[in-house]
């Protein structure tokens, strides 16, 4: 097999002449195992290997950091967002406030109206018999006799 | 220009910026602590996220500079060389352990040089040769122009590949 090309890309590698792709060509060729390489690049392989990205952080890392910036930030619009979400119930119960007393007040003024009615009802059936004005004078009378402040023979005499 | 958010967009750069600030530092609990104070950093300028034209090599460039700050300030780049030492796992097929411990110990020795490296060269040869960086991206992480990202890599690897044949040959 020609490793020419791979010879060529190795000396502009070290030239640093070599693209981020030819790297990424000479990375991906490299991986393969010391026995599968060709014996006048085997030597090489270590240059490589050694440029793996193996070196990472831990979970914990990034829950500590959301902790001390995103999470800090998401507790303090958690305390608008509860006024937030409180401002319909409180909507709904001013609605349900003003619905009650209206109903009360409507109800109230029905109960009036129905009063009146009757009372209208009762005026208008009425039919005067012409003992009125009697039945009146013995009920006035009636009434101021057994009133005991009224002496009217005290005074005539 | 799209909405950043640091859920999805920053937080999982915590990988690539550990391993430059561990690059740099050679030390990995200065490389976590550095990659936490880079990402708060991040998090407190969030208000001009909108400007900023990459918000990766925005935290690169503030991930770097807080690590050479943090070797300055502990100064022990020598002492942390040695008792630095992490097993990578090194994705060889090989099925003789022997063979499979002996590429280890070749891959660390690759490490190991390039630690010894200048930081500059170091840095260079790790967003390239890591991390798949362009050299204008390198250029504008490291304020410097992109002829000079090229001579730091190139004598990041002429150096490795010298040292690390020299070590071969002699078997040391």
């Amino acid at each position: 097999m020609d490793y020419k090309y791979i010879e060529q890309l190795l000396d502009r590698y070290f030239e640093a002449e070599t693209t981020l792709k030819e790297e990424q060509i000479l990375k991906a060729f490299f991986e393969q195992t010391e026995e599968e390489l060709p014996e006048s690049l085997r030597q090489y392989r270590p240059l490589f290997a050694a440029m793996e990205q193996d070196e990472t952080l831990g979970d914990d890392f990034d829950a500590r950091l959301l902790e001390m910036t995103e999470e800090k930030m998401q507790v303090k619009a958690r305390v608008i967002s509860l006024s937030d979400r409180m401002r319909p119930l409180m909507r709904a119960a001013a609605v349900v406030a003003i619905l009650l007393t209206l109903s009360t007040a409507l109800n109230q003024s029905f109960k009036e109206d129905k009063v009146w009615a009757d009372q209208s009802d009762y005026a208008l059936r009425y039919e005067p018999t012409g003992d009125e004005p009697a039945m009146a004078y013995d009920q006035a009378s009636d009434s101021l006799k057994s009133d005991s402040l009224y002496k009217p023979t005290g005074y005539l005499e | 220009m799209k909405k950043i958010s640091f859920r999805t967009d920053v937080l999982p750069l915590k990988n690539e910026l550990f391993r430059l600030a561990l690059r740099i530092t050679l030390n990995r609990e200065d490389a976590e602590d550095v990659v936490q104070e880079t990402m708060i950093r991040v998090w407190n300028r969030r208000d001009q996220w909108e400007q900023i034209e990459s918000i990766e090599a925005f935290c690169t460039t503030i991930c770097r500079n807080l690590a050479l700050d943090k070797t300055k300030r502990a100064s022990n780049q020598d002492a942390s060389l040695d008792d630095e030492g992490h097993d990578a796992p090194d994705h060889s097929y090989s099925a003789n352990p022997e063979e499979q411990a002996m590429q280890r110990d070749k891959v660390e020795r690759v490490r190991r040089l390039m630690n010894l490296l200048p930081e500059k060269q170091r840095t260079c040869m790790q967003l390239r040769d890591v991390e798949g960086k362009s050299y204008k991206e390198i250029a504008a992480v490291m304020d410097i122009t992109e002829q000079q990202v090229k001579v730091n890599i190139f004598r990041a690897r002429q150096s490795i590949k010298q040292e690390y044949l020299k070590q071969e040959q002699y078997g040391l």
